[in-house]
């Protein structure tokens, strides 16, 4: 498939203004602003776009709802946090493809009536920040930016903020009160962000591919674009392979690709050729799914239907070498660390988990142990704030089903080690 | 109209409301942790979810509003189960050392895991490790028993408006740091500690010493430090308060204390108390007997006022006292002494301000209801920092700019520099100019009403002042004050917040006026500050020279003629002397005899030196205290009264609001300390007169009837709650009097400092108030030394730190003290508290008694800064 979103990318100047407007760059925009805003909301709308930050939520209907509220100023905010492991398919547009974000959030802000936006970029991402500024400063010089964009007497004015490394500040609401100075955790919803989001204004928070994907739907069209990939969920979409596939990287492949034609055609097959265990599919915290059930289309809507979800678009791919309690007790880990402590399951209880999948993988497990995770998972699961634990949860509860055999060996091994 | 159904109960509604709160009117019980009544939603604990049809997952009851057809389920096997598994959870990490807790029989997690929470413990790692920090005064914080609700940062950032604490680190290590050890401007308001659901945040005071259950009474009553008149409950056992705790949904406070409310009650139980009358015999104060006592002051009294008449008597009331002692005090002086020789402190400033006030707006101007800060569109203040001197009103500023209403603060007021909209900080006695200025831009910009022409023609008489002149005079650029006219002018029913320092002030009349026509133009209601618990109570039981209860002019005959006929005599009609009058008069040997009841003159009014002398060439002094203080040392007769939780009445707050005071102990009334008036009556009685009171109630029922403002009030009323101006009683008609106001000349407007001068004024503490805070060890440990305030920029040039030691001297004295720096300060003021013995700034102020007010005008007392060297202070010591 030609590449729309990684265009240009080969080019070691690529994240270049000249390079990026050769490449046809900022056509989009100029179209964009020739149209009435409500007209770029209704493209959006038609295209069938839907968030590329994990949730898949319709990005037409979000953009709607903040343009009907009447509070000003309004904001547009970038989620560029990427902090999910395994998930690095922002990375190459932020810097080798900055332009195109700059220019989806230009139209997006046009669209919406917000003048100022923010990039809320990844802690541990400092060469971006210095190729995002740069192309800021670029994009600023040639009226891309600021206050007559185009000469077309429309204002925006977009900066970088740089994150303090939580993963929880990639929660919109939590980025908000991090964006505001405040410690990054996430708020009661409603009011939304659409209605109530920095400093209380109308704000519109979009993934970093998602606005990559506006220039695309205003160049050819939401009709053309809606053709691409899934029916459900078009477009072009990004994934990031990890793990034990001969070519891992960041590919671009229309949405409702299968997990299968990713691993096998687009990677290469498993390294070593050796045998396929599990896969997480779209972040680590997506359910993980076993060797046999990799014949799903990725995308939004048809993951869940097969076991999973489509995340963030982050394939992990384990081969039969791998010890899945340990990989378990090691995403359990992650979610420990990063549990903001707002809410007393999530705070509590994924720690508990960690503590007992530990004991199983240093061999001090005992019998009661896998059904005691189970419950504490169970006793984590739809009962958090935020979707955090509730994924923490839900690691635990599909690594035992998938592979409660392997939890079962550790702990029968500690038996016979304490017998012995 | 919403429909709800909760447990199959079908509900009613106008609003939308929480699904807790809606279940609550249902009569259901949702439990709950990090919910709080007074704070903001939080959504975190996780205890309250309930099950709603049609919706998936569980949903936290205190976040989630009820809709239209909503059927929600609140004791289902799946709520119940979530529950458990909650306590479970906050159990793993909590320390359970429940016997050894303080919250212990009060605490909500323990509460909630008898009643709901899992049967045994599957948490088999170890529990974090905390240990339990004294790093603060008062306050001692154990983090193994926090549960993470974030109550008490709510509470500190939203409501106190501190930020003085919050959550640090994630996860189960999640918890609150830190108070302060003075880093983070804590002001030990102890709110955190109210709403703290479990033994993580408690007091210090009462460690280890008592459990909720050992508590014999709750009494509910009124604090007695300031003019706010908070309600709180004094929680008692064994004959003393063992804990001060707020109401939370009672008074006008709602739930609120500030430090002194809280921590400050243990000034009762000094063993400073006096305990037996004294009587000076050969030059030393030697214990004597009550009816040795009563038979020597009423002899000498008798002698006095036969050989020089009533006039060469004078009597000083008390903020401190109730409205039934000081209606009693004031009777006594001009019906059995017949001398209208009465004041207080509070004639000072708070009741020549009102006075000035009511003249054009009318009696009863400055009784509004605290509230109405926070509901107003603007606030202007001046003259003190309500967040010190009242605490609890400066919380309603607070909270209004919060809400993003306008503040314009003019003069330095530390607790609002985050909170003022436009500061306004004059250089030392230009804020008169800054006023005048603006008053001229607001005139330009608010047509008059027409309401009041009288007044109208008198602010059409003002000098107009520029800002241009405004600016050369006060060092702040003239486009800051007119900013500020601009910020004022869009108001339409502000807030005007005006304390002492306006007042007592050489410009005081011209400020007061300024103030007032500020007040007309901008449709404004007026708050006067009121640092004492019954300032307003003085005002109004007529303890002033010239007013008889109700706020009677003694100059109208008609008034003194009922108020004598009531008691079948004459009242002079010669106004009496003010406090400063009778204590020149006594210098001058005009005033014979002096009666103090609960006031420390010889500390709490300005030149110490001053006073003492003057009250030594007295023929004769007697002071009813519960402290030997400054004054009754000097007293021929000292008698030990009871303390405000020793004894009914009542206290009128700076809203005009009546409250019932209630007592909490005996205390020293076992010892035989009396109340004040029931000493007064007893010499009254000795005097010829009688005064047949068995209680206070028989008081109260006098001043129902001599007082027409208090027409048939009753402690019942008190008790009813939201007992307002003008009660059921007749307040004073009367037209617009503007014929005693002074037209200032332009130059009185235009004054300003001498050049390079430095002045000392008066700090006012937020950790203390007047004297009997330092008799509190709780607040002596907040803030155990006085200070001198400076700015930064003087003590740079001077080369002063925080910390070292500086002398201030004036013509009247000096005082060595530790410097507090502070970058909000002006360069040409220093400021010095008066609530340290030995140390106060009272001791190096001397002053001049304004021809209007004739009370103490304080500005304008020029000084010296010293840096104190301690090397050359060792080699000369
Ligand atoms: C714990 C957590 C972490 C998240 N991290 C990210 C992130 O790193 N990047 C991102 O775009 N969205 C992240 N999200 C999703 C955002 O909350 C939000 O849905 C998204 O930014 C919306 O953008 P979209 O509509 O363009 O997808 C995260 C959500 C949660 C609950
Ligand atoms: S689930 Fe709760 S504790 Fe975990 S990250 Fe979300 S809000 Fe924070
Ligand atoms: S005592 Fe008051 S100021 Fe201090 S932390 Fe608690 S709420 Fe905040
Ligand atoms: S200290 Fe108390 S109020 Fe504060 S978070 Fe902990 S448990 Fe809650
Ligand atoms: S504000 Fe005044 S009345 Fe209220 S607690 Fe503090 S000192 Fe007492
Ligand atoms: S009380 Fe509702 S979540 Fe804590």
């Amino acid at each position: 498939m030609e590449k729309y979103l990684l265009r240009n990318i080969d080019n070691p100047d690529s994240a270049h203004l000249v390079e990026y407007v050769k490449a046809g760059g900022y056509k989009a925009l100029a179209k964009a602003l020739e149209m009435k805003p409500a007209d770029i909301i209704g493209e959006v709308k038609n295209s069938g776009l839907r968030g590329r930050g994990g949730a898949g939520f319709p990005t037409g209907m979000k953009w709607s709802f903040a343009a009907a509220d009447p509070k000003r100023p309004k904001y547009l905010l970038c989620n560029a946090d990427e902090g999910e492991p395994g998930t690095f398919k922002d990375r190459p547009l932020l810097e080798k493809n900055p332009h195109l974000l700059i220019e989806g959030m230009v139209i997006s802000g046009y669209a919406l009536g917000a003048e100022y936006g923010y990039i809320y970029l990844r802690g541990e991402y400092p060469a971006a920040k210095d190729i995002l500024e740069g192309a800021l400063r670029q994009a600023h010089e040639k009226g891309y930016l600021g206050d007559n964009v185009l000469g077309k007497g429309v204002a925006f004015h977009l900066s970088v903020h740089q994150g303090a490394g939580a993963y929880i500040c990639g929660e919109e609401t939590a980025l908000i009160d991090s964006l505001e100075g405040k410690r990054g955790q996430p708020r009661i919803k409603p009011p939304f962000p659409v209605n109530e989001g920095y400093l209380s204004k109308p704000t519109v928070v979009n993934n970093v591919e998602t606005f990559a994907n506006i220039p695309y739907i205003i160049e050819i069209g939401a009709d053309a674009y809606s053709k691409i990939g899934s029916a459900e969920c078009p477009g072009p979409k990004l994934y990031s392979v990890s793990g034990h596939v001969k070519k891992p990287g960041v590919y671009e492949l229309p949405m409702g690709v299968t997990l299968r034609e990713i691993i096998y055609v687009h990677c290469g097959g498993i390294a070593g050729d050796r045998k396929l265990k599990a896969v997480i599919p779209g972040g680590i915290s997506t359910p993980v799914l076993p060797a046999d059930k990799i014949d799903c289309p990725m995308d939004f809507a048809s993951m869940p239907k097969h076991g999973s979800m489509l995340g963030s678009g982050a394939v992990m791919v384990f081969d039969e070498t791998v010890d899945l309690v340990k990989v378990c007790l090691r995403a359990t880990k992650f979610f420990e660390h990063e549990s903001c402590g707002k809410c007393t399951p999530c705070r509590e209880g994924v720690g508990w988990m960690r503590s007992i999948l530990e004991r199983i993988v240093k061999g001090a497990g005992t019998g009661g142990d896998i059904e005691l995770l189970l419950e504490v998972a169970k006793n984590i699961a739809g009962k958090t704030f935020c979707p955090l634990g509730d994924g923490a949860a839900s690691v635990v509860q599909h690594f035992i089903k998938h592979f409660r055999n392997e939890f079962e060996e550790h702990i029968e091994k500690s038996k016979v080690g304490a017998s012995a | 109209m919403i429909t709800v159904t909760i447990n199959g109960k079908k509900l009613l509604l106008e609003k939308p409301v929480t699904i807790l709160d809606a279940a609550k009117r249902a009569g259901i019980h949702i439990p709950t942790l990090c919910h709080h009544e007074i704070l903001e939603a939080f959504g975190g604990c996780r205890l309250c979810l309930v099950e709603i049809e049609k919706v998936p997952r569980l949903q936290t009851s205190c976040t989630m509003n009820v809709t239209d057809g909503m059927v929600v389920w609140t004791e289902t096997e799946k709520v119940v189960e979530a529950r458990k598994a909650m306590l479970e959870f906050l159990l793993i990490n909590h320390a359970l050392d429940c016997p050894y807790c303080d919250k212990a029989g009060e605490c909500d997690l323990q509460d909630l895991s008898m009643k709901y929470g899992p049967a045994a413990g599957r948490f088999a790692e170890g529990k974090r490790k905390h240990p339990e920090s004294y790093d603060d005064p008062i306050i001692v914080r154990n983090m193994e028993r926090c549960i993470s609700c974030t109550r008490c940062v709510r509470m500190c950032e939203r409501v106190q408006g501190d930020s003085a604490i919050s959550m640090v680190n994630r996860t189960s290590k999640t918890f609150v740091e830190p108070f302060s050890g003075g880093r983070y401007n804590c002001e030990y308001c102890g709110n955190c500690l109210t709403v703290c659901p479990v033994g993580a945040i408690m007091s210090r005071l009462h460690k280890h010493t008592y459990r909720p259950w050992y508590i014999e009474k709750e009494v509910n009553t009124v604090c007695s430090y300031c003019g706010v008149g908070c309600s709180l409950t004094a929680q008692v056992r064994g004959d003393s308060i063992v804990r001060v705790v707020p109401e939370m949904e009672k008074g006008l406070n709602k739930g609120l204390l500030c430090n002194r409310g809280r921590f400050g009650y243990d000034y009762v139980t000094s063993p400073q108390r006096l305990k037996t009358p004294l009587i000076r015999k050969e030059g030393e104060l030697q214990q004597a007997t009550w009816s040795e006592a009563f038979a020597f002051i009423a002899q000498k009294l008798k002698e006095i006022k036969e050989k020089e008449g009533g006039s060469a008597i004078a009597g000083i009331a008390s903020a401190r006292c109730t409205n039934e002692d000081n209606y009693v005090f004031q009777k006594f002086l001009r019906v059995v002494l017949g001398s209208n020789n009465i004041d207080s402190v509070a004639g000072f400033a708070f009741a020549p301000a009102q006075r000035f006030f009511e003249n054009i707006f009318g009696q009863g101007v400055t009784a509004n209801p605290l509230h109405g800060i926070s509901r107003s569109d603007g606030i202007f203040i001046t003259g003190a920092d309500p967040t010190t001197v009242n605490p609890i009103l400066g919380l309603q500023v607070r909270g209004a700019s919060r809400k993003r209403v306008p503040v314009v603060t003019l003069g330095h007021m530390p607790g609002l520099v985050r909170f003022a909209t436009q500061r306004l900080v004059p250089q030392p006695l230009t804020d008169t100019a800054v006023l005048a200025a603006l008053v001229t831009e607001l005139i330009k910009r608010r047509p008059l009403s027409g309401e009041k022409p009288a007044f109208e023609e008198i602010i059409g008489k003002i000098p107009p002042v520029s800002l241009k002149d405004a600016e050369e005079r006060s060092g702040i650029p003239a486009g800051e004050i007119g900013g500020c006219a601009e910020i004022l002018s869009g108001m339409t029913n502000p807030a005007l917040i005006i304390g002492r320092d306006s007042v007592q002030s050489s410009r005081g009349q011209e400020n007061l006026l300024l103030l007032a026509a500020l007040t007309y133009l901008l449709n404004g209601r007026i708050y006067l500050l009121s640092e004492l618990p019954n300032e307003q109570g003085l005002v109004d039981m007529g303890c002033l020279p010239d007013m008889l209860p109700g706020g009677r002019p003694l100059a109208v005959e008609s008034f003194r003629k009922r108020y004598g006929e009531f008691f079948s005599t004459e009242i002079p009609a010669a106004p009496g002397l003010s406090l400063m009058e009778s204590i020149e008069g006594a210098k001058a040997g005009k005033i014979k005899a002096l009666y103090i009841m609960g006031e420390n003159v010889a500390y709490n009014v300005p030149d110490t030196a001053f006073v003492k002398e003057a009250l030594s060439s007295l023929e004769f002094i007697v002071v009813q205290d519960i402290f030997l203080n400054e004054t009754a040392r000097l007293a021929h007769v000292v008698l030990p009264t009871l303390a405000w939780s020793e004894k009914e009445g009542s206290y009128t707050n700076l809203e005009r609001r009546l409250q019932h005071v209630r007592k909490a102990v005996e205390g020293a009334r076992s010892s035989g300390s009396m109340e004040d008036w029931r000493i007064i009556a007893e010499i009254s009685r000795m005097l010829g007169t009688e005064m047949k009171y068995s209680d206070a109630g028989d008081i109260l029922a006098e001043i129902a009837k001599v007082s027409p403002l208090h027409k048939g009030i009753t402690y019942g009323d008190m008790d009813a709650g939201e007992f307002l101006w003008p009660y059921k009683g007749e307040p004073l008609r009367h037209d617009v009097s503007i014929a005693g106001i002074e037209i200032p000349e332009a130059g009185s407007l235009l004054k300003k400092p001498e050049k390079e001068a430095l002045y000392v004024g008066i700090e006012r503490p937020l950790f203390h108030s007047a004297t009997q805070s330092r008799s509190s060890s709780a607040l002596n440990s907040i803030l155990p030394e006085p200070y001198v305030r400076l700015s930064r920029a003087l003590a740079q040039r001077m080369s002063i730190a925080d910390g070292d030691s500086v002398a201030v001297s004036t013509s009247a004295g000096t005082v060595e003290l530790p410097a507090l720096l502070d970058p909000d300060m002006p360069e040409g003021m220093v400021l010095v508290a008066n609530n340290f013995a030995d140390r106060g700034v009272f001791r190096v102020m001397s002053w001049r008694m304004h021809a209007a007010t004739k009370s103490p005008v304080l500005d304008g007392m020029e000084a010296t800064l010293r840096k104190i060297d301690r090397k050359t202070a060792e080699v000369s010591g």
